[in-house]
Order: structure tokens, then sequence, then C-alpha cells
């Protein structure tokens, strides 16, 4: 199925990888790293890519659900997985209460609140210490077990969280392909005509925002288990930034650049270390290079330059209406040339 | 009546765009608004179509209320428009912006969408089939497969059209399609607009090129100063000497051909 052939050449990647290298350390350990943030990153690709809404909360969402599972398992003894739900929950309603008032705004304006929905809940898990353990964080989270089945090694972890993320990109491929991945598209490209064309833009966009949040409150309560601690670092405003470099640097609007934004995000400053001093330098000249050569992310502009090639075997009309607005880019005002 | 205007006003601060405005459209006519660049007729298409509320006056399309609808429930009432300045999903493929003018045909959600149900993927099928169909009502179906953004301004107009078409609307609001055409493609948008109206669309047309105006339209408002000035028939209208002496002055030589 031609649909679905960039999925199945990740489930055999994603297969592959671990028994070509049994045991290596920077496919079971950094590995899983790049699958969790790959979760993370298509799922704010969704919000971003998609539908053209900018998050810089989106840790607070993964923050929400790794201490829902934290929280729960290991002050009141819950079941892991009824943590993972609540977890889900939590996220998913936080989301959706905020979604509306936080979605009216556009640009700027939605990146400053999201900004600052982040910090309050950063500063919401430092400062609320009885529940959260403030600064310290919490220990001795159980690990997960599968009909029985502890998920207790690295190996393991690969695999639950390779499984997670081929589900979850099976459902965002599934999304782009369909009425409501097209009515994302829609807001994304030109939001009064979405609506005229009867889409109901506030609750598509809410519905995406909940979605982005599930998909990050999984993978907080993964995250917890996996890691057994969580603490407010993990979940700051710098993993927001980051998560969203990932999804911009990989090539906005695409699942696939999600993930590859996501794994060179993970793979850089471990490669990088033996530059020991200058790593930070370093990974910050590489970011800037991509994004100064490569203005619509690497899989966007290697698209680019393909469908040029392409194009230059077949010539035709050139664009009028100038260039696709693939990145954050607001839709011009439609109301704006009216003769008042 | 299909669409009922009664003493539609709009201002915007102190400036009266709409005062006092009344018109009723017929179904099944070709129904042009002109006037004056800021006479209102674009705040007219956008008091329609919910973008804007009217201060005062009341709307009514196929027998329902606009007051107070946002403008996506109207244009599921069936009510579609075009965009003067072109309001493309740049983003998408030719395809999917007229698949996206089906969207209120439709009904299976994000939850159906993830896990690609039956009932989602017959849907799709019906969407993709409603949108070629007017893809290749306007002629753009040899470009269906092509990115938006890399097409020419001539088919981005017919574009607009396409995606409103899809909808299936009983009344198309279209703001100024031959704005920036050539002589061949203002042709082409005339026939169009004639072979809509053929479908049993009702069309309400804002336009500048009097020559389009005047052989494809049935009816004609006159707008100046967002009131109406006159309306008739095109003849009526070529021959009302207060349009002559207010808007169309040297022009009408050229409206008369």
């Amino acid at each position: 199925m031609k649909r679905l052939r960039g999925w199945w050449l990740l489930v055999a990647l994603l297969i592959a990888l671990p028994l070509l290298f049994p045991g290596n350390y920077y496919v079971t350990v950094v590995g899983a790293s790049a699958l969790l943030h790959a979760i993370l990153a298509v799922g704010l690709n969704l919000l971003m890519g998609y539908a053209g809404q900018i998050s810089l909360g989106h840790a607070a969402f993964f923050g929400l659900g790794a201490y829902s599972s934290a929280i729960l398992t290991t002050r009141y003894g819950v079941n892991p997985w009824l943590a993972l739900g609540a977890g889900l929950v939590l996220a998913g309603g936080v989301a959706y209460l905020i979604a509306r008032p936080v979605l009216r705004l556009k640009g700027h304006y939605l990146a400053m609140a999201t900004l600052g929905f982040g910090i309050i809940v950063h500063i919401l898990l430092v400062q609320t210490g009885g529940l959260t353990g403030g600064p310290d964080g919490i220990g001795g989270i159980p690990t997960l077990s599968l009909f029985g089945w502890a998920i207790d090694s690295d190996a393991r972890w690969y695999g639950v969280l390779a499984a997670t993320l081929l589900i979850l990109v099976l459902g965002a491929l599934n999304l782009m392909d369909s009425r409501s991945g097209r009515a994302l598209g829609a807001i994304h490209g030109a939001e009064v005509a979405a609506g005229m064309m009867g889409i109901d833009t506030a609750a598509a966009k809410t519905a995406v925002f909940v979605l982005a949040a599930l998909t990050a409150g999984l993978a907080g309560s993964l995250f917890a288990h996996q890691q057994a601690f969580v603490s407010p670092d993990s979940f700051n405003f710098f993993v927001s930034i980051e998560l969203v470099t990932m999804v911009v640097l990989g090539g906005i609007a695409s699942t696939w650049g999600a993930i590859l934004g996501a794994v060179i995000l993970t793979f850089l400053p471990e490669l990088l270390v033996v530059f020991e001093d200058y790593e930070v330098l370093i990974f910050g000249a590489i970011l800037m290079l991509i994004m100064i050569f490569l203005p619509q992310g690497i899989v966007g502009g290697l698209a680019d330059l393909w469908a040029r090639r392409q194009g230059a075997a077949a010539p035709t009309d050139p664009p009028k209406a100038g260039p696709a607005p693939r990145g954050l880019a607001p839709a011009s005002d439609p109301v704006s040339q009216d003769a008042a | 009546m299909l669409l009922e205007a009664s003493g539609l006003t709009k201002s915007f601060g102190g400036v009266t765009a709409i005062a006092d405005l009344d018109f009723q459209v017929p179904a099944g006519l070709v129904y042009a608004v002109i006037g004056p660049n800021g006479a209102g007729k674009t705040t007219l298409f956008n008091l329609l179509s919910g973008i804007y509320r009217p201060d005062e006056g009341r709307l009514r399309f196929a027998g329902e209320d606009l007051g107070g609808r946002q403008p996506y429930q109207i244009a599921r009432l069936g009510l579609a428009r075009t965009f003067q300045n072109l309001q493309i999903f740049f983003n998408l493929s030719v395809l999917e912006n007229v698949m996206v003018g089906a969207h209120a045909r439709g009904c299976q959600g994000m939850v159906a969408a993830l896990l690609r149900t039956p009932a989602m993927r017959r849907e799709e099928r019906q969407i993709r089939a409603w949108a070629w169909e007017a893809l290749d009502f306007c002629g753009l179906g040899e470009l269906a497969a092509r990115p938006a953004s890399a097409l020419p301004y001539g088919a981005l107009k017919r574009l607009e059209v396409a995606r409103a078409l899809a909808a299936q609307p009983r009344l198309l609001l279209m703001d100024e399609p031959a704005a920036g055409l050539n002589d061949t493609e203002t042709l082409a948008m005339r026939d169009l607009i004639g072979r809509l109206r053929d479908q049993g669309i009702t069309v309400l047309l804002v336009e500048h090129h009097m020559g389009l105006v005047m052989r494809v339209s049935d009816r004609i408002l006159v707008l100046d100063y967002g009131s109406r000035l006159a309306e008739g028939t095109p003849a009526e209208i070529r021959a009302n000497p207060q349009v002559i002496a207010a808007y169309l002055g040297g022009e009408v030589h050229y409206a008369v051909e």
C-alpha cells in the first residue's frame, strides 16, 4: 500500500536496529530517548505542522502526564496503568480547558500565551513540594508491566517506545489523509476561508490541541516509569523550545520531519561530546546552518530540491502567488482589503 | 426570496460602509452588485458570510435568520463564497483544496480519521468524487495533483470557484472573480458563471468588469456610499440617468458595447 510505504519502512528500521546492534548503547539507551522525543515531536507536529498553531508550552503536558504517574503510583499506590490513564485525562482535560481562550490568539500572542502556560505548570511542579517533591522530584517510580511481563530493561523500553511511536505515526498519517486533517491544513493555510468552507475552526483547533496534549501526556507517563524518577527540570521552558526546534528542524508539516528532528536533536549532543567545551557552540552552529540552507527544514528542503530536479525536466507555469506558507506565517487577512 | 436584506447597516469608526440597505435576491438568478470603490461591496459580502456582524438590520437566507451565526454555520446553510484577494490553502494540493470545499457535506470526525474506519473511507471516496466533479466543471481536472502554490493566477481564480462549488451551495458569493484576469480568462469566467446558473446555483456577483456584469447578470444592484442607488435589469441600469451620472460616467458607452 503506497500510502503507508514510509510507515512500513519505519517498522522495519525499528525492528532491524536492535537486532543488528544488540545491546548497543546508542540503540537501546540514546535510541529509546530519541523515540520518546519523536513521540513528543510527532504529537506537537499535529498542532504546529498540520494546523499551524505554535505552542511553546508543550513540555507542560509532558510533565502533567509524568507527574500524574509518579504521584499516583508512589504516594497512593495506584496501579500504573490506571495512573497512566489518569495522566491522559489530566493532560487532555487541561488542554481542553485552556484551548478555547488560548487558540483565539494568533502568531506571537499564541506563542506568548502557551509560553506562559508552560512556565506556570513548571512553577507549580517546583512550588507544590508536598505533592510533587519540589525541585528534588519524585523517585522510586515502579516500572510498568504488560501481561505480567515487566518492562524493566533498556531493550524492553526500546520496544514499548517503538511500538508507541509506530501507532502514533500511523494515526498521524491517517489523520493527514482525512476530512479532519484537511480541515487542519485549511486552518493553517487560510483560516477565514476555512470557516467559509463550513469548518468550525475553534472546535478543530481545540481537538488537535487536546490530541497533541494527549500524546505528550502519554509520553510523560512512559518517561516517568522508564526513568523511575521525575523532576521539574525535565519539563521546563527549554524542553518546550527543544520540541519546537525538533519539529521545525526536521521540516514542519511532515511527520517524518518531526521524527528526523527528534533523532538529530537527541543524537547530535551525544556525538558532539568529543568536542568537550565546544559542544554547545558546534551544536548551535549546526542548527543555524541547517535553518539557513534548508529553511523549510530537512525533509521540506530535500523535498523541494527533489521537486526542482523533477521540475527541470518538465517545466511548469511559475507560481505567481508567492511561496507556499509552509511555516508559521499567518495567512493574510481577507477582511482588510475591504474599502470601508 | 433566497436572500433578503432589510435595513442593513454597518459602520467602522464613524464611517458608514453600508447604510440602511434593502434588497432581495430571488433564487436562480445571477445578481450583480456594482458601485465605485468604497461603495461597500466587500463589506456587504463580509456581512452576508458572517465575517462581520451588522450594526442594525436583518439578513435572511433560505428562510433562516443569519443574525448571530458564525461563518461556518452560515456556510452549512448552503452559502459559499470566493475571495477577492485569493484565500487559497497554498499548503494543500489543488484536489485537497476542493475536497476542503466539500467539508460540510461530510460528517466523519477525528477519531474515525485516526482509526480509518470503513465509514470514514467510504465518505472519503465520496468527497473525492465530489471534488473531481467540481474540478472538472471548472476545467481544472488536469491540475488536480499539483500543489496549489504551483498554479498560475488565472487557475487560482477558478480554483476559488471550484472549492466553493464543491460545497454544493444554494447561493454563491463571487467577489471580483474577473479581477486580474486577461481577456481570454475573463471570457472563460463569464462562461463559468453562466454554467453555474444553469446548474441552479444562485450567484451574487461583485465585479468591476462592466462588460462581464452586463452580459452575465439578470439583475443589478448599484451601491453608492453604502446605499442603494438603483436596482434593475442590465438594460434598466444602463438607462438610469442617476447611475450614469454617479458611477458609469464615461464607461457607459463601453458598457453598452
